[in-house]
């Protein structure tokens, strides 16, 4: 199986499953759902991105010392997701690489297609998350996460550039296309549906992930609630209590 | 047309060095004379070897060139009003630097004293003359985007404290010494008081003013500083566009005297970096960028080695117009009123934990 092109993510969530011998079942529905038992599971599928578990390494390990700044940005087509779940997303990996909950964010909005919010972790990190989903329709998504500490920055951004970089290029008579694939073992999927297939082939792999990541979607909906109500509260909402 | 006679003030500015090319360079000037703040500025400014005289007092300065038409104030913001008030009674012309003071009526006098003499006062805010700022408000006027709904901007340098002091005092920087809040032992005056140029920007960008401001300071990543390294911004234009500003002292540097290369510990030294979301797109520009790359000496770290267009040239070109052609620059003190009422009203609301309106 080591040269398998797949295109389907069950096809090669079944194939991780049997590979690995785990005995929770499991499938991905057509819509890019994770069903067990019939019932659809909440995943938390960036946390499974190489550059995310090695910034958080690169944090945990204490490579970085004593952190101030998170600077966060997902910019992204209105037919690729809602602004709500853009921050969602970036909300959670705050918390998650910043290993504290957050405690207070104010935020601006300007209707469903941008925000621009400040957030403080309760370990008195800052992070700017900026969202927007003003990108043309297919356009590759745009975004930069940066760590900044007074020993060292760690980013998933090259330094002197402001758009991420591709692994391959080619430019062709047809017209120009890029590449950057991300996981060998299931081959041929995009990156979204790569970290489907992870997300999901971890949880069922610890089971326990199943009530906690659920626990915490439902947290981040609750943030990004009290981000919408923030600019009419003229202040930095307080986030503490959410859960 | 006759060459300007300038001089440059006290020296002590981060900026100062940018101006001696163009000093020299450029055929619309005559560089007459320089003053020092002090021995030490002075030894620094004698090893270019710049052929200009040196003085050690601005009175000294003025008496010895009754000719000069025009200085340069390269001095900490405490200084600003005084040298305004010294250059307006004798009719000199003057560039200043970006911030004239934060004490806003010490602004009001100085546009007094400016409008009752009938000198040119410029502000340096040099991002208006640089070729990709060109280009992107080129790229905004044509439509590209459509009508802008929000603007994320980074002006984000190393911090100029080792070489230039006073950036690190709160009374030199800020003009007196006010705690960033209650529950903080450090004070107005860091890199916030550094760094106007992204608020300047929003507002040409957008053609608008700045409605309120929210602002949180993060831990110092230099913990020694008496005032703010790490801050962000957000709020909202008076048409409605939603902005996020960084304007930290984000990048680590080797605690230099005199600014030199091996400056940088993070390789890139000063980023002015913008993402603006339009009706129709968006536009993401590097206005430093893109540049040559090395880690060679001093310290064999990979640098950015910076490749971007002199823009003090248009800034210079501009100022001699205005003062040949009785013209009013772009960057007068009347219009940079609002930028500095904004980066006090993020001060307040860092103690205010609160949005703060601009006036």
């Amino acid at each position: 199986m080591g040269n398998s092109f797949f295109t389907s993510p069950d096809k090669a969530l079944q194939y991780l499953l049997e590979k690995y011998q785990v005995k929770q079942p499991g499938s991905i529905t057509d819509d890019g759902v994770l069903e067990v038992d019939g019932k659809g599971i909440t995943l938390l599928p960036w946390r499974m991105e190489r550059r995310f578990i090695e910034l958080k390494k690169i944090i945990d390990d204490n490579t970085l010392e004593d952190i101030s700044t998170f600077r966060f940005a997902l910019l992204t087509s209105s037919s690729t997701a809602s602004l709500d779940d853009l921050i969602l997303q970036e909300l959670d990996i705050c918390e998650w690489l910043g290993n504290s909950p957050i405690a207070r964010i104010f935020a601006v909005f300007h209707e469903d297609n941008a925000m621009n919010a400040i957030v403080k972790l309760e370990n008195r990190f800052s992070c700017s998350v900026e969202c927007s989903t003003m990108l043309p329709a297919g356009a590759a998504n745009i975004d930069r996460h940066e760590i900044i500490a007074r020993r060292g920055v760690a980013s998933d951004q090259v330094v002197d550039t402001h758009v991420p970089q591709s692994s391959i290029y080619t430019y062709t008579p047809n017209n120009e296309q890029c590449f950057t694939d991300v996981d060998a073992e299931i081959f041929g999927l995009s990156p979204k549906n790569i970290y489907l297939v992870r997300a999901s082939f971890q949880v069922l792999s610890e089971p326990r992930l199943i009530d906690e990541w659920a626990m915490q979607y439902r947290r981040l909906l609750g943030l990004v609630k009290i981000a919408r109500h923030s600019e009419t509260d003229n202040k930095s909402s307080n986030c503490r209590g959410c859960v | 047309m006759k060459p300007l006679k300038i001089a440059v003030m006290s020296l002590t500015h981060g900026h100062t060095r940018k101006y001696y090319q163009t000093l020299k360079d450029n055929p619309k000037l005559d560089w007459v004379a320089v003053c020092a703040e002090n021995d030490e500025v002075r030894d620094i400014f004698e090893v270019g070897d710049h052929g200009v005289p040196c003085y050690m007092s601005e009175t000294e300065m003025f008496d010895a060139h009754p000719e000069l038409e025009a200085v340069v104030l390269a001095s900490a913001n405490i200084d600003h009003l005084r040298q305004v008030e010294e250059c307006a009674e004798r009719s000199i012309n003057i560039l200043s630097m970006k911030i004239p003071t934060f004490n806003m009526a010490e602004y009001d006098r100085m546009i007094k004293v400016v409008d009752d003499a009938g000198i040119v006062c410029q502000i340096e805010l040099e991002m208006h003359y640089n070729p990709v700022v060109h280009r992107l408000k080129k790229l905004i006027a044509d439509g590209e985007i459509g009508k802008i709904i929000s603007v994320q901007a980074t002006n984000i340098t190393l911090s100029p404290v080792w070489a230039f002091p006073w950036q690190g005092s709160p009374e030199e920087s800020y003009g007196k010494r006010v705690p960033l809040n209650d529950a903080s032992s450090r004070f107005r005056g860091g890199a916030l008081c550094d760094h106007p140029h992204i608020f300047d920007l929003i507002r040409w960008l957008t053609n608008s003013d700045i409605d309120f401001v929210f602002s949180e300071i993060a831990p110092n990543i230099r913990p020694e500083l008496e005032v703010e390294d790490m801050l962000l911004v957000n709020g909202k234009m008076k048409d409605g566009t939603i902005f996020l500003l960084d304007p930290s002292w984000s990048r680590m540097e080797e605690r230099l005297k005199v600014p030199a290369p091996g400056w940088e510990v993070f390789p890139k030294r000063m980023e002015v970096n913008l993402t603006i979301s339009g009706e129709k797109g968006i536009l993401v520009a590097d206005c430093f960028g893109p540049n040559v790359y090395h880690n060679g000496a001093p310290n064999d770290r990979y640098t950015v080695q910076y490749t971007y267009f002199d823009e003090w040239i248009g800034l210079i070109d501009e100022f001699v117009d205005c003062i040949r052609n009785n013209k009013q620059p772009q960057i007068n003190l009347k219009w940079h009123r609002q930028t500095i009422e904004a980066m006090n009203s993020c001060y307040k609301s860092i103690a205010s934990t609160r949005a703060e309106k601009v006036i």
